[in-house]
């Protein structure tokens, strides 16, 4: 019988109680750092065991950095073999699936993990002591994707907890509201993120953002990173000498931390005025064409499902309810894209206007 | 005859009459427009093919034959998808059947429409799910487990 009935694993996999005195084990190797990040509301600490990661994820977060001395809500402890010389914790031989992609997962009471054989990295929330556990072989190793958007399946999941729900789209806007920007892998949505930079629309992000519905339609921001093709940089020319990773460019899409180099620019969180569906049409004309709900959901909901590992049902049923809030539109991407920012900015003020 | 959603492999939510249906097994996802919406909404339900021809002749105006036609072609369609499996020899639930319309209000009746998206199977492709079972760690393929 086929089944997403997940088993009690915790006594099966031997070194799971073995995860948090790993981390200690490789703190004592060097300084250890602290840094606070507020997503959404909530105090977020992430703990380094020494500093060999702080490079590898910080960035992302820098826009969303705090100093507090509040008790955090969820404490991340963060460590590598590398910088540390400390052993890893016990790892799964799995022996199946190297993949780069590959994304092994275990539930067991209170506690979810996955294993990436292709990055050698662990990843366990204990969601009933709000704190979870990241390891990585090798920093060096973390792919360009990883340094956009890290930790991104522990933010996933807790904030799933706290009433949120990631999703698969960037959002661009302003305190006042804004739009997110949804739809399948090249469809549009980070040109129209990143073009917005040149105008008085703020960056919330370009490809993961986290979406709450109580007491309203709210879009917060989780990563200041943006992706580009190399292939749209050409249209882009105020992201080209912001690049982190501009020599790599003929195996990588072009990585750019906003915060670094825009930093009036990002924005935490707005009330989410629309749904936007961008798509490359050709056509010289840029314009917003409203489309059905059912089209939005299609359009935000499975590229979702499947790039946050398992959200299922539950997340669908939370986009659903969003899709039902908001109205959407079909963003019809002209040839030339420094009209698509003049287009998004009349449609937020028409939609304040009638919406007020 | 009847048929079943194969949840939880399958996931759905119907937002303005049009269902997104998703299988997470293969990476295929799909729409039914506001009349297809209403056969699965019935599958859902445990209705059998006869007690969603009857309701469907109730609110459209078509032969009970044309509808029949249309909803087995559908729910053929939706099985070969591994989207519902048929529930042989299990009886459907005694159900209740709205009163047929009067035939002037009757809607007129369009073949359902059925759209299947595969581009995000490439996804599934590069990065594999794999889920633990009772063994431990993981031991086969595929986003889910047979156990």
């Amino acid at each position: 019988m086929r089944t997403t009935e997940l088993q009690p694993v915790r006594a099966a996999y031997p070194g799971l109680s073995d995860v948090g005195p790993t981390y200690l084990s490789a703190s004592r190797s060097g300084p250890a750092d602290a840094q606070c990040v507020r997503i959404g509301g909530h105090l977020i600490q992430i703990r380094f065991a020494t500093p060999g990661l702080l490079p590898c994820i910080m960035p992302a977060f820098a826009h969303l950095g705090v100093d507090s001395q509040a008790p955090p809500e969820l404490v991340v402890h963060v460590w590598d073999s590398a910088s540390t010389g400390a052993s890893a914790p016990p790892m799964p031989d799995v022996g199946l699936d190297t993949t780069v992609g590959a994304f092994y997962f275990f539930e067991a009471d209170s506690v979810r993990g996955v294993f990436q054989p292709g990055l050698q990295a662990l990843t366990v929330v204990d969601f009933g002591a709000d704190h979870a556990w990241y390891f990585v072989e090798n920093p060096a190793a973390l792919p360009y994707w990883e340094r956009a958007a890290p930790i991104r399946q522990i933010l996933h999941w807790w904030m799933a907890t706290r009433g949120h729900q990631q999703v698969h789209g960037g959002a661009v806007g302003s305190p006042d509201g804004g739009v997110l920007l949804v739809g399948k892998p090249g469809s549009g949505k980070s040109t129209t993120a990143l073009i917005s930079l040149t105008t008085e629309l703020r960056y919330a992000g370009d490809d993961y953002s986290m979406v709450s519905l109580l007491p309203r339609p709210l879009v917060h921001s989780l990563y200041s990173s943006g992706k580009v093709h190399p292939e749209n940089l050409p249209r882009l020319p105020h992201i080209t000498p912001a690049l982190w990773n501009a020599g790599e460019l003929a195996t990588e899409k072009g990585v750019v931390f906003v915060d670094q180099h825009f930093p009036d620019r990002m924005i935490e969180s707005f009330p989410l005025r629309a749904i936007v569906l961008p798509t490359i049409t050709g056509k010289p004309e840029t314009r917003v064409v409203e489309t059905s709900r059912g089209a939005s959901l299609a359009a935000l909901a499975p590229s979702t499902v499947f790039q946050l590992h398992t959200a299922g049902a539950d997340a669908l049923r939370y986009m659903a309810r969003l899709v039902r809030e908001v109205p959407s539109y079909v963003l019809e991407l002209g040839t030339n894209v420094t009209d698509v920012p003049g287009v998004l900015l009349q449609l937020l003020d028409d939609l304040r206007r009638a919406q007020e | 005859m009847r048929y079943r959603v194969n949840h939880p492999q399958v996931i759905d939510e119907i937002v303005d009459g049009e269902a997104i249906i998703i299988n997470l097994a293969d990476g295929s996802y799909y729409s039914l427009d506001s009349v297809g919406s209403e056969v699965w909404t019935m599958v859902e339900q445990s209705r059998s093919v006869d007690q969603i021809v009857s309701v469907l002749s109730g609110r459209y105006d078509a032969s009970e034959e044309i509808i029949r036609g249309a909803v087995e072609d559908l729910l053929a369609r939706l099985a070969v998808e591994e989207l519902v499996a048929p529930e042989n020899g299990q009886p459907s639930p005694a159900r209740a059947c709205p009163p047929h319309l009067p035939t002037t209000e009757r809607r007129p009746f369009q073949v359902p429409r059925f759209e299947k998206f595969t581009d995000m199977q490439d996804l599934i492709l590069l990065d594999p799910v794999h889920e633990v079972g009772s063994r431990g760690w993981p031991h086969g393929t595929g986003r889910y487990e047979d156990n």
